[in-house]
């Protein structure tokens, strides 16, 4: 896909914030939401997450039902002022990460900048061997079908809807 | 179902993230701020806004927080279903989980705590042996030094 179309402020948060409270759907239609570390690849209009094939609940969820969402509402870390909360629902594919591809590096890169101290786990050798689940990934490519947007994380007030539209 | 251990560590909190799902039947989240009555063993949510203020069904609250080096983790998920009630929209929880499955805490495993992070290990490794016994899988070997290059990059 190309491009989302979307406001600065909205780009910001889904480029910025370090994590999002992301949900799936059980079997049962429960919801279940965790704090998640997001990437925005831009370039293809999506928002991407993975997770390690030890703890493989969303993966497994999304699989049976693509439909989930991602609130951004937390703006620890990411220095933005005054951002706006941000809610992205939309349909995912689930990929094993059994080959690197130049999205998967970008989202790598990015989440150890977010995180330094996971660098330690990773250059010392008995860490990395003993954690070498952490690193076996599965990742989920969202792709959005609807954008709600609460201007100063204001949850007084009802969203406003942006839907979503691409770069032509 | 009640966890008042879960429940103290939860008003640690001044908001959290209420989800259920909505017509469409996709997932629907906002952050709010929840009272818990030990007493009732319901969460209630008063002034809510739309799309929230209606909502009915299966739903979860989370409760999360973290450094600004996404160190010092904390969550907490409450799973339950809400409905309208005298004061607000009331949550009746069904379950109460932790992201380490602990009953007493929402603290995540962190390296000042050894005994979590051994923990942490077992149940990663073990978990991660059931996923490539189910799919029948060899992953591929992880190539570190690339990793570590790539995190070199500017």
């Amino acid at each position: 896909m190309p491009p989302l179309r979307l406001p600065p402020e909205v780009e910001a948060v889904l480029g910025g914030f370090f994590t999002c409270e992301f949900t799936t759907l059980t079997r049962q239609s429960q919801p279940l939401t965790w704090p998640t570390l997001p990437y925005y690849d831009q370039a293809a209009g999506r928002l991407i997450i993975t997770v390690s094939i030890a703890f493989p609940v969303k993966a497994e969820n999304a699989r049976r039902n693509p439909h989930v969402a991602m609130l951004f509402s937390d703006p620890t870390g990411s220095g933005l002022s005054d951002p706006p909360a941000v809610l992205v629902q939309g349909e995912a594919t689930v990929q094993e990460l059994l080959e690197a591809t130049p999205w998967s590096w970008e989202l790598f890169r990015v989440s150890s900048r977010r995180q330094p101290d996971s660098r330690k786990y990773l250059a010392n050798p008995l860490t990395r061997r003993l954690f070498s689940f952490y690193f076996q990934r599965i990742a989920l490519l969202v792709q959005p079908r609807e954008i709600y947007v609460w201007p100063h994380r204001d949850f007084t007030r009802p969203p406003d809807r942006l839907g979503v539209q691409y770069v032509e | 179902m009640w966890n008042k251990q879960l429940a103290a560590a939860a008003r640690a909190y001044s908001t959290g993230i209420l989800t259920t799902v909505d017509a469409g039947g996709y997932p629907v989240s906002v952050r709010c701020s929840p009272e818990l009555d030990d007493s009732q063993e319901v969460i209630t949510f008063r002034d809510l806004a739309p799309p929230a203020a209606g909502w009915e069904g299966p739903a979860c609250l989370l409760f999360h927080r973290h450094d600004a080096r996404l160190e010092q983790q904390y969550e907490l998920l409450i799973k339950g279903r809400v409905a309208p009630g005298p004061a607000g929209l009331v949550l009746r929880p069904e379950g109460w989980l932790t992201g380490t499955g602990s009953a007493q805490t929402d603290r995540m495993p962190h390296a000042g705590a050894p005994g979590d992070l051994i923990r942490f290990l077992l149940l990663g490794r073990r978990k991660a042996r059931e996923y490539l016994a189910k799919h029948q899988e060899r992953w591929p070997p992880l190539d570190f030094a690339e990793m570590l290059r790539q995190l070199d990059k500017p």
